[in-house]
């Protein structure tokens, strides 16, 4: 756990001294959650929706993914794999400060709805296991996209097809009345943070949800146990 | 144990070799712990197989050379010794561990110092050190190192502005931090000025006085030859040579050459270059000895006598050029047996 925080602090010490990392993790997500709590564009489960997928998918998926592949394409991750480090520790913390803001966004938004006025939720529960489904969404999404992205340069295309599946996907659950047919829309990538802040605000279960938060995480975690990259040449055994 | 510089194998040292050796290089551990144990490496990357079928054997506390052009396998080979590679085929051992399923055991035990990079730009030397000891399984301590490798000065400088020489010193500080029992270097001097190898050098030269063992891989022959206890060559996947630098020199023939007085016919068969004669031979002493022979026989004068082995320059282009002729490559021991039954 000690190489874990050394890592995780090391990082968040980088992302804080670069100001384009900084600005893609942090400050964009803020400013549109910000924007997003005061222009009260939209029902209280919409807001909350955005600003999951946020701080989720902007944050930890898109920097996430930016950061496993810079540190995989300057060969850190395989200089770290020579140290005392799991595999495991090395991912969580390489992806672990993108996390760590993301969730520090996440407390400040409540704070800012707070403030706004925005209403109490009636199912409050569902916001963390939003969070927590969230994270493991977008932490294993970040793994499995970098599978198919070179450079870090190109995460800005490779993370765009499913981050915008996300943000459709949570958006188009949250503004729909609950019930019926459309519900199964939860089960797309990023559907169950939308449906979870539609609870959160008063809609009913719904079975999908639950299925959408385990089996995205299982399969993204799936794809990248078998084919993760530690360095940018592999062998085909 | 050689001192840091006093055993230093200076290329140009003309060594009459006066038999050769009989034993195949890869073996004849001559009864010392084996390190690392390699048998029918394989390694594919797609279609295309990058080491064709590697044996060789690493014996603890050696400086091992790995030699080859750009391409050859080398770093592959490595990577699989590592734990890094899979291994399309063939056993390994290394410390014996299987670095394919026991990698997290071996890393504690093993200090690597890749071909280049794998340092966070934006840390500074003292942060990377830092990092590295909350990282790393042996203790150490960063000032020593710093010290070791002349990174002082250096200490609060962002990696991404250090010098290509300096990245290599902290690449070396990384790779023996807390003093493991097998290091592992991936071109170690390649880019650094002379007295930057001379130090890298000295450096690899105290971790063997230490007991350690070190693999390492490098383009430049004279620092096989100054540093390493044994050498093996690869090219194109494959082992060309290996052994000691002796076995592998006395697996090639050496050579001398005279200038005749005008007017002397030299032996039969002896064909001359303008008046000098110039003569390969497996036996050295036996043909040069016959040679002067022949010229005290014949009151001839000679001038210019040069004798010398071999070189691993040499054999280096010799396995280049005998590849792209016939395809094939053997072990300096096979050449050995071969030139023995001929001569």
């Amino acid at each position: 756990m000690d190489r874990i925080t050394a890592l995780v602090s090391s990082e968040l010490r980088l992302i804080l001294r670069n100001r384009t990392t900084l600005t893609s993790v942090l400050v964009v997500p803020l400013g549109l959650g910000v924007f997003l709590t005061f222009s009260q564009i939209g029902s209280p489960a919409y807001v909350v929706a955005m600003q999951l997928i946020f701080a989720l998918g902007m944050g930890v998926y898109v920097g996430g993914t930016q950061t496993l592949v810079a540190r995989r394409q300057s060969r850190v991750l395989k200089r770290f794999r020579t140290s005392g480090i799991s595999d495991t520790g090395l991912l969580v913390g390489t992806v672990g400060p993108a996390a760590v803001l993301a969730l520090g966004q996440l407390v400040l938004f409540g704070l800012f709805d707070v403030v706004a006025g925005l209403p109490v939720p009636t199912a409050p529960l569902a916001l963390p296991l939003a969070v927590v489904g969230g994270l493991a969404l977008v932490s294993t999404a970040a793994l499995a996209t970098s599978i198919v992205t070179p450079t870090a340069e190109r995460a800005q295309i490779t993370t765009l097809p499913l981050f915008f599946v996300m943000v459709a996907a949570a958006v188009i659950i949250a503004v729909l009345p609950a019930g019926g047919w459309l519900d199964a829309l939860a089960l797309l990538p990023g559907g169950a943070l939308g449906a979870l802040s539609r609870i959160a605000y008063g809609a009913p279960w719904s079975p999908y949800v639950l299925v959408s938060l385990v089996v995205w995480p299982v399969l993204f975690g799936w794809l990248a146990t078998r084919n993760f990259r530690w360095d940018a040449r592999v062998a085909v055994a | 144990m050689r001192g840091p510089t006093a055993g230093v194998r200076r290329p140009g040292t003309v060594v009459v070799m006066t038999e050769t050796v009989s034993e195949p290089a890869v073996t004849g551990t001559g009864g010392r712990d084996t390190a690392i144990r390699v048998r029918g490496l394989r390694v594919r990357y797609g279609a295309f197989e990058a080491v064709r079928g590697v044996d060789l054997e690493v014996l603890r506390g050696e400086v091992f050379a790995l030699l080859g052009t750009n391409g050859a396998g080398k770093t592959t080979t490595l990577e699989v010794l590592e734990g890094f590679q899979r291994r399309s085929g063939g056993e390994v051992s290394v410390l014996g561990l299987d670095p394919g399923g026991e990698r997290d055991r071996l890393r504690a035990r093993m200090g690597i110092q890749l071909q280049e990079g794998g340092f966070v730009e934006e840390l500074t030397v003292r942060e990377t050190l830092e990092l590295w000891g909350r990282l790393a399984v042996r203790p150490d301590r960063p000032d020593r190192l710093l010290e070791r490798f002349d990174l002082v000065h250096r200490r609060d400088v962002r990696v991404g502005a250090l010098s290509g020489g300096e990245k290599r010193r902290l690449d070396l500080a990384t790779a023996v931090w807390g003093s493991p029992e097998l290091v592992v270097l991936d071109e170690p001097t390649t880019g650094l000025d002379p007295g930057s190898r001379r130090r890298t050098w000295d450096a690899i030269q105290e971790l063997q006085e230490a007991g350690r063992t070190v693999v390492l891989t490098t383009h430049y022959l004279e620092e096989a030859e100054a540093l390493a206890d044994r050498v093996a060559i690869m090219h194109e996947g494959r082992l060309a040579v290996s052994g000691t630098l002796e076995q592998i020199l006395a697996s090639r023939p050496a050579g001398f050459s005279a200038t005749l007085p005008e007017g002397v016919t030299p032996p039969d068969g002896v064909e001359l270059e303008g008046r000098t004669v110039r003569l390969a031979t497996t036996d050295l002493q036996r043909d040069l000895t016959a040679f002067l022979t022949w010229a005290a026989d014949r009151g001839v004068r000679l001038s210019d006598l040069r004798a010398a082995p071999a070189s691993l320059a040499d054999i280096y282009h010799s396995i280049r050029s005998d590849s792209e002729t016939d395809g094939t490559v053997e072990d300096a021991a096979s050449r050995t047996a071969s030139h023995r039954k001929e001569a």
